[in-house]
């Protein structure tokens, strides 16, 4: 990816950046790297197992990141609308960051395989089912080929209507079932790139609003709340999922509540900053219907 | 380690049995000389009289009597639950430890299962006493006392983690609670064929068919398992459930095989990793504010993943949880050191203000401060951080870089 | 099935309390210190337990307000004096603030005493210097009373204790009662700006006042405890004054919970404060990282 990687050398070698935050090829896979200098930019890579949502380091709340100085982000289109998400809500400043957006035709479900899996119906990721957006907006670069559609899969949204299909008391079978595992760890919070509370709504004590022990009503009352803090903000880019050591199918949760918002206010995420989220606007003509 | 006191004629090819611990207990340094390492367990006991056979039937049938005399049998089985929806982590199906019920559920020698033990003696959440007011008075009745339990096939390092946690578990204060559990299970471990090149448990101490911690072992052979007792427990287990057990179809070409097996692995094993702890420590005392930190913090989440699939992370918290108007509970939760509130004041001063610190405690914790005070690493090289965690943090590739920096200090 | 349930026993056998659970104490008396600190005396509910208890100057406790949860202080009252123990509680989070709304009478919980002591005993014949900051005194001044309690084991006695202002003083009864003793040196001083019209202490930063005082190290060991930039400033002060580094003792604090070294919380480096302090000498705060 010599685009790239030359792109990201230039910025550092002119001082724009100090530092890029990018893809690398790690010992079982790709990982993120935070290259600092001219000469690693040889280590930047993009192929289809660049899942990580890269706009998870740009949270001001990481000092250790922040420390390194001002960022240059990779991002595919996914990850632009997360970034579009931060601006939006005045977490980052849109010249506190330059934005390297790179062509993706899609990418798999895990960033582990020794070498860049073919894209195929069964391979390719949830999150790239119907992305139509080949070159992502908002950035100060692109890099990359062109690149064709992904193979169309949209499982995600079959197994959400196999669930809406069930009565209430299976499908409340079913999420007790599922979150049973949960141990509250907080991987997914960590893993999104819209979590970026300084204080979680789960680490407020004075009162307890959700119960920090993983039984049936703490988990519900946590994967709840986070995805109605998430309505309207979550990108879809499965990171919360990935993370879950116990494969919880928190991207069914999060998809659910992006198909609630689109019938309700007509509305999915943009990488546009300029245009408001439902959560923080509104329209005189905005349907009443939900006041019964 | 198998048996030479056998009454058949061992094979020609069986050499002197070599112990997981003999081949882990020295760690080689870069230049290839052997620097004796501080070793837990040297010696491994003797297998408790006779090997015996369990078939891969008769495991079924094993774990369908347990369930239905209420004895709960822990095994690893297939996972249970609906899978993941965003795109797979890895392709084979996923297995978890649970209780099982039925030989359809079994999944031993499958994929790693994706928690350790771990949650068996300490349990994600745990009831440590409940309280109720009465008037101005306050009852308090203790938690539950713990159910005998059988392990069935767990892996080794996932058994040998049980006692590396009993030391801090009993350092002057006896944790009741683990304590209870822990004499109240039975822990057969199954010898490993080694899951991937994350492992490295020979470079810990352990090894793919280590017994620290196993009252018995299972080993791959023709037809089903190969059964060792290796104590008073593990016995007593074997011996109450005889009719599941029979005489081995061939003991001496099943011990070879069984040996075969377990060299085999450690052989897979042994190239993954090779560190000198003593070294490794030393440069971890005198490293504190060594900017090598800086570069492991960046990437990691936050998230603490590392912890909850880690079989020797023991942090936990303790909350109380009213359930009702003048009653309640107080819990022991899970808990890591990874997040930005574990060691925060009620004044805002945090001594472990940014990941960077925080990385290096947990990095610190087990392998400087745990082997200092108890004289065991606080880890058992399964790898399940490595694979977990999402941002691709790698625990060998990090040892590595921290002994061929002390490599360096040292030359 | 969730793991909590596999793991319960079905028995309804009464079983014996673990090393968590705390023993039960009676609220027996209040005083409020300060606008936001108390000292609350109590005496173990159950007889036995009352008679038998017993503890060192230095250590502490996990004290719990049921349903709150359990914070630790320091034991306050001195272990010359039996029946009771105190502890001095300044509000500051969930269990703090609902001390506040503590009555006498009450029933709170208590574990300990846990933790390392002063080791008063070796101090008999030395002069002894006690350096406190704000609410740092209540370590400070349980050795103090132990101290008194047995005067004529001990050579001088000197105290320097200042709070942000004259209302912040904690224990203003003590200090009265010290400031009356002839065989007590008492300074007491605010910050500069917390002095009331008929203030007749000193005025100024404890550092300062410690190196006015500037008390002889010959034969006399230090006690010192207070907020970490008191204890931070103070130490050299201590050592130009020359003060050896193994005559000075002071006790950390850190976030806690177990209390009994299991927890994982409350480490620096390889040192449990709960455990292997929390009362340690400068000598050995000088080996520890710099980590609290």
């Amino acid at each position: 990816m010599t685009e790239l990687q030359d792109t990201a050398r230039r910025l550092l070698d002119e001082g724009e950046v100090k530092v890029v935050i990018g893809w690398e090829e790690g010992r079982r896979g790709v990982r993120p790297v935070f290259v600092t200098s001219a000469a690693d930019c040889d280590r930047l890579v993009f192929d289809t197992r660049c899942v990580h949502n890269l706009a998870t380091f740009l949270n001001p709340r990481r000092s250790q990141v922040a420390s390194l100085g001002k960022a240059a982000l990779v991002v595919k289109g996914c990850d632009a609308k997360a970034v579009a998400g931060l601006l939006r809500e005045a977490q980052i400043e849109r010249d506190g960051v330059v934005l390297i957006g790179v062509r993706c035709g899609g990418v798999v479900g895990s960033p582990v395989a020794p070498d860049a899996p073919a894209l195929t119906a069964e391979t390719v990721a949830s999150r790239c089912f119907a992305c139509d957006v080949r070159e992502p907006g908002l950035v100060d670069v692109l890099v990359g080929d062109a690149q064709p559609e992904p193979p169309g899969s949209g499982t995600l949204d079959e197994r959400i209507a196999a669930l809406d299909a069930l009565g209430p008391d299976e499908r409340f079978a079913f999420w007790t079932n599922e979150l049973s595992r949960c141990t509250q760890c907080y991987a997914c919070r960590q893993a999104c790139p819209l979590c970026y509370c300084e204080r979680c709504i789960v680490e407020k004590t004075e009162p307890q609003w959700i119960e920090t022990s993983p039984h049936p009503r703490g988990n519900f009352a946590w994967h709840l709340t986070r995805a109605q803090h998430l309505a309207g903000r979550c990108v879809g880019c499965g990171e919360c999922e990935r993370a879950c050591p116990v494969g919880i199918p928190l991207a069914l949760i999060n998809r659910k509540l992006q198909q609630v918002v689109l019938e309700l206010y007509d509305y999915t995420v943009s990488d546009d900053p300029a245009v408001p989220a439902p959560i923080g606007a509104y329209a005189t003509d905005d349907t009443q219907d939900f006041i019964k | 380690m198998s048996d030479t006191k056998k009454k058949k004629s061992a094979s020609s090819k069986a050499a002197t049995p070599v112990t997981d611990a003999a081949v882990a207990g020295t760690a080689s340094t870069a230049d290839g000389s052997v620097v004796a390492a501080q070793v837990a367990d040297a010696s491994e006991p003797l297998a408790l009289g006779e090997a015996r056979f369990l078939t891969s039937e008769a495991l079924g049938w094993l774990v369908e009597g347990l369930a239905a005399a209420g004895t709960p049998a822990v095994a690893p089985a297939w996972a249970g639950d609906a899978g993941r929806a965003a795109g797979g982590v890895g392709d084979a199906p996923e297995t978890e430890y649970r209780v099982v019920s039925g030989a359809a559920e079994l999944a031993l020698g499958e994929r790693l299962p994706r928690l350790s033990l771990k949650q068996f003696f300490l349990p994600p959440t745990e009831v440590l006493f409940s309280y109720k007011r009465n008037g101005a008075d306050i009852e308090l009745t203790p938690a539950q006392a713990a159910r005998d339990t059988v392990v069935l096939g767990a892996r080794p390092c996932d058994v040998a983690a049980l006692p590396i946690v009993d030391k801090v578990m009993n350092w002057d204060y006896a944790d009741e609670l683990w304590n209870a559990r822990r004499a109240a299970t039975t822990v057969f471990s199954l010898s490993c064929k080694v899951e991937d090149d994350s492992c490295f448990c020979s470079a810990v101490f352990l090894g793919p068919a280590a017994l620290k911690g196993s009252d018995g072992r299972l080993t791959p052979v023709d037809g089903g398992y190969l059964v060792e007792a290796f104590t008073d427990k593990g016995a007593a287990f074997v011996a109450a459930h005889a009719d599941a057990f029979a005489d081995l179809p061939d003991a001496s070409a099943n011990s070879a095989q069984a040996e075969q097996f377990r060299a085999a692995a450690r052989e897979r094993v042994a190239g993954n990793l090779q560190v000198d702890h003593g070294r490794l420590r030393d440069w971890l005392d005198h490293h504190f504010d060594d900017p090598f930190w800086a570069s492991l913090g960046p990437r990691c989440n936050g998230c603490g993943v590392c912890a909850s699939v880690c079989p020797t992370c023991h942090c936990f918290d303790i909350v109380d949880e009213p359930e009702s108007v003048g009653s309640g509970v107080r819990r022991r939760n899970w808990d890591t050191c990874q997040t930005c509130v574990f060691t925060l004041h009620a004044s805002g001063h945090n001594p472990r203000g940014d990941q960077n610190a925080r990385y290096r405690q947990r990095i610190e914790h087990k392998f400087l401060a745990y082997p200092l005070k108890f004289g065991d690493v606080l880890c058992t090289g399964c790898g399940r951080c490595s694979r977990a965690c999402p941002t691709g943090q790698d625990m060998a590739e990090i040892l590595t870089a921290i002994d061929a920096r002390a490599a360096e200090d040292a030359s | 099935m969730t793991v909590t349930q596999q793991t319960q026993s079905d028995s309804p056998a009464p079983q014996a309390a673990s090393i968590y659970q705390p023993d039960l104490v009676v609220v027996e008396s209040i005083v409020d210190e300060t606008p936001d600190t108390r000292t609350f005396r109590l005496r173990f509910k159950d007889e036995a337990k009352a008679a038998s208890f017993e503890f060192r100057a230095g250590q502490f406790g996990e004290y719990s307000v049921f349903g709150a949860g359990e914070s630790t202080f320091c034991i306050a009252s001195p272990p010359t004096r039996k029946g009771y123990i105190e502890c001095t509680v300044k509000a500051a989070g969930k269990v703090t603030g609902q001390l506040r709304e503590v009555d006498v009478g009450d029933v709170l919980g208590f574990r300990g005493p846990y933790g390392n002591v002063f080791p008063v005993d070796d101090w008999k014949g030395k002069n002894m210097v006690f350096i406190a900051g704000g609410i740092g005194l209540a370590p400070v001044r349980c050795v103090i009373w132990n101290v008194l309690d047995l005067r004529d084991q001990y050579g001088d006695v000197t105290i320097v204790y200042g709070a942000r202002s004259v209302s912040d003083l904690v224990y203003k009864r003590e200090l009265e009662e010290w400031a009356a003793r002839a065989d007590v040196k008492l300074v007491t001083t605010v910050d500069p700006g917390g002095e009331t019209p008929d203030w007749t202490g000193e005025v100024g930063y404890v550092t300062p006042v410690v190196e006015k005082t500037a008390p002889s190290p010959d034969n006399a060991v230090a006690v010192l405890c207070g907020p970490p930039i008191v204890v931070k400033l103070t130490l050299p002060v201590l050592e130009r004054l020359g003060f050896a580094d193994d005559a000075i003792f002071t006790t950390l604090e850190n976030r806690m919970k177990c209390g009994v070294g299991k927890c994982g919380r409350c480490n620096i480096g390889s040192v449990y404060v709960c455990k292997d302090g929390p009362v340690f000498t400068a000598a050995q705060i000088a080996t520890l990282p710099q980590e609290f």
